[in-house]
């Protein structure tokens, strides 16, 4: 019994050490100035400053919120638009050339994205495609390996017989794929959205390199100035308010969707 | 003619089995354009934007281009220029210290803790939420919110060090402490997903295994150390590549957002030399030679990593 009560104890208190930081987040969102400025630090606000999000809003700008809407949902459609189709190809139709694309498919996953960033950004500039919503969405769709190989992995392991029974039947590969192959598939796929959103939704580096101007800019751009001590103008509760505005999509996929979510990390592991 | 070996092939293309064909020769062929029309979508946008980038980045790194003229073949000149840049040697350094302070704590506090939180006792399942927490932040969002947990003037952790009497430091502007402090935040984002993937290893341990071992009298630590984690070995090798290759990739972007490289290239990693290199000083194919050196060492490193890993399990 006492070790049922140490092993909840530990667990509590590792668990508010590792969840403080986002918690110190939501608290400081809610201070005045003076309070989150003060020594010592005070955890909770004596007083609810709702004002702190309608200038958090202001200074991120519902357009900066629809781009990052327009870009993680172009990128989530097109994703699963082709890598569905080619995961279940490379799974279920008999052809030649099969494993040379699996190769080919797999080697980008253990290269890390900052290696390949300045080459896709020169190949996006080529194509003229530099600052416009295109050239932010198309190349990150473009890096689908995971999405591909995650989807062959399925479609492998899927109950053969009922592709063979459909073909047998006469149905296409095409009607197959749509009638029988996706619809078995939703799991996976729901799975792979959460990730795939939640990835895209915190994307920086490319975002900066490929759009950063004002029509194309998403959050992550409008927040990083706030973390380089920036706060000169903008008081630190506003800065913390910005930053639980541009985390409240994810933290409602994530809490929505988080047996997805599971499956979708260690899926994509490649086991 | 066509027929005979059109049916020659049906028969005797490995796993087409017994199973009767109903379109005769036409399903090979229907076969071929039915994949390659649901491949050729993704097999375009992966050439257009994984392949072609990687052979201009090869082609790239051997001339000088500021975006703007044509680009000039130098030949080697840039490889040769970075071995004796010591710019790069200091990057490569920095870069080792990301990957070494980040990825030995990140696998092994994440392993303890997916011990502790897979305990079927009621409560647990709610409380494990606090141990994902981080999950959900972006870099730039972790980057606002430590940026202040650094601040030595008011910080939550500048606090703690004057509870037990140390002066508090500009942890950020340090040149000792920067790249610890930025790596720590890097292995508290990294931990939810470690634990999940030890979560998800720890359910294929058998459980009889303990109960002999306690039958043994083994203790709780005798059998972590002896029975649970070489059981999870193969969880322990995923996570430890993914986590190198988090540590590499993200070391830009937290470095960018945070420091900016500094005080004095201390938090300047590779990737972010190579970043400076092309979008700051628009020394393009300097920059490219950088990617590709990174590469080479990369792939070294999974090589290396591959026949020790082979070797040891023999």
């Amino acid at each position: 019994m006492t070790m049922r009560y140490g092993r909840y104890t530990t667990i509590v208190v590792f668990g508010l050490i590792i969840a403080f930081p986002l918690l110190y987040l939501l608290s400081g969102s809610l201070m005045s100035f003076q309070e989150i400025s003060q020594y010592p630090p005070k955890l909770v606000p004596s007083e609810l400053i709702w004002q702190n999000y309608a200038d958090a809003w202001e200074y991120l700008t519902p357009r900066t919120v629809l781009n990052t809407f327009i870009f993680v949902i172009s990128v989530l459609v097109l994703q699963l638009a082709i890598c569905l189709p080619a995961g279940f190809a490379l799974a279920k139709i008999p052809i030649r050339g099969t494993g040379l694309l699996l190769a080919m498919f797999i080697i980008p996953i253990f290269l890390p994205a900052n290696l390949t960033l300045i080459p896709t950004f020169i190949v996006t500039l080529e194509l003229g495609l530099v600052g416009s919503f295109a050239g932010l969405i198309l190349p990150v769709v473009g890096h689908a390996s995971l999405g591909i190989l995650l989807f062959r992995q399925f479609f492998a392991t899927f109950p053969g017989g009922l592709i063979e029974a459909a073909r047998l039947d006469g149905a296409g590969w095409f009607r197959t794929f749509f009638s029988i192959a996706l619809p078995l598939a939703k799991p996976v796929i729901a799975s792979y959205s959460v990730v795939t959103f939640l990835t895209a939704w915190n994307m920086y580096i490319w975002p900066l390199v490929a759009a950063p101007g004002p029509d194309t800019r998403v959050l992550t751009l409008a927040l990083a100035p706030l973390a380089q001590g920036d706060f000169s103008n903008i008081s630190p509760a506003v800065s913390f308010a910005a930053a639980v505005v541009a985390m409240i999509p994810v933290l409602l996929v994530f809490v929505l969707f988080q047996r997805w979510f599971t499956r979708g990390i260690v899926g994509s592991g490649l086991e | 003619m066509t027929d005979t070996r059109a049916t020659q092939r049906i028969v005797t293309r490995p796993g087409a089995g017994n199973t009767p064909r109903p379109a005769g020769r036409r399903a090979h062929r229907f076969d071929v354009v039915a994949a390659w029309g649901m491949l050729t979508p993704a097999v375009v946008m992966f050439l257009t934007f994984v392949i072609v980038p990687a052979l201009v980045g090869i082609g790239l790194s051997f001339t000088e281009w500021d975006f703007f003229r044509p680009p000039v073949f130098v030949g080697f000149d840039n490889y040769t220029r970075l071995v004796s840049d010591p710019d790069v040697w200091q990057a490569l350094g920095v870069t080792i210290q990301y990957v070494v302070l980040g990825v030995i704590p990140t696998v092994l506090i994440g392993f303890m803790m997916a011990v502790l939180i897979n305990a079927n006792m009621p409560g647990v399942p709610v409380l494990r939420v606090l141990y994902f927490v981080p999950v959900v932040l972006s870099v730039a969002v972790s980057a606002v919110l430590w940026s202040f947990m650094y601040d030595p003037r008011q910080g939550p952790i500048a606090a703690l060090f004057r509870v037990v009497d140390v002066p508090p430091v500009d942890f950020l502007n340090s040149e000792v402490l920067a790249l610890p402090s930025l790596v720590l935040m890097m292995i508290w984002l990294a931990l939810p997903i470690v634990i999940i993937f030890y979560l998800a290893g720890l359910q294929r341990v058998p459980e009889d295994i303990y109960s002999a071992a306690a039958l043994d009298g083994a203790g709780t630590w005798r059998m972590l150390w002896s029975m649970t984690w070489p059981n999870v070995m193969p969880t322990t090798l995923v996570v430890v590549v993914l986590q190198i290759i988090n540590f590499v990739a993200n070391s830009l972007d937290v470095a960018l957002i945070m420091t900016g490289g500094g005080p004095l290239g201390a938090t300047r990693s590779l990737s972010l030399y190579a970043y400076e290199q092309a979008f700051m000083s628009q020394n393009v194919g300097y920059a490219s030679a950088l990617s590709i050196f990174q590469l080479l060492l990369i792939v070294g490193i999974i090589a290396l990593g591959r026949v020790l890993g082979s070797r040891s399990f023999r």
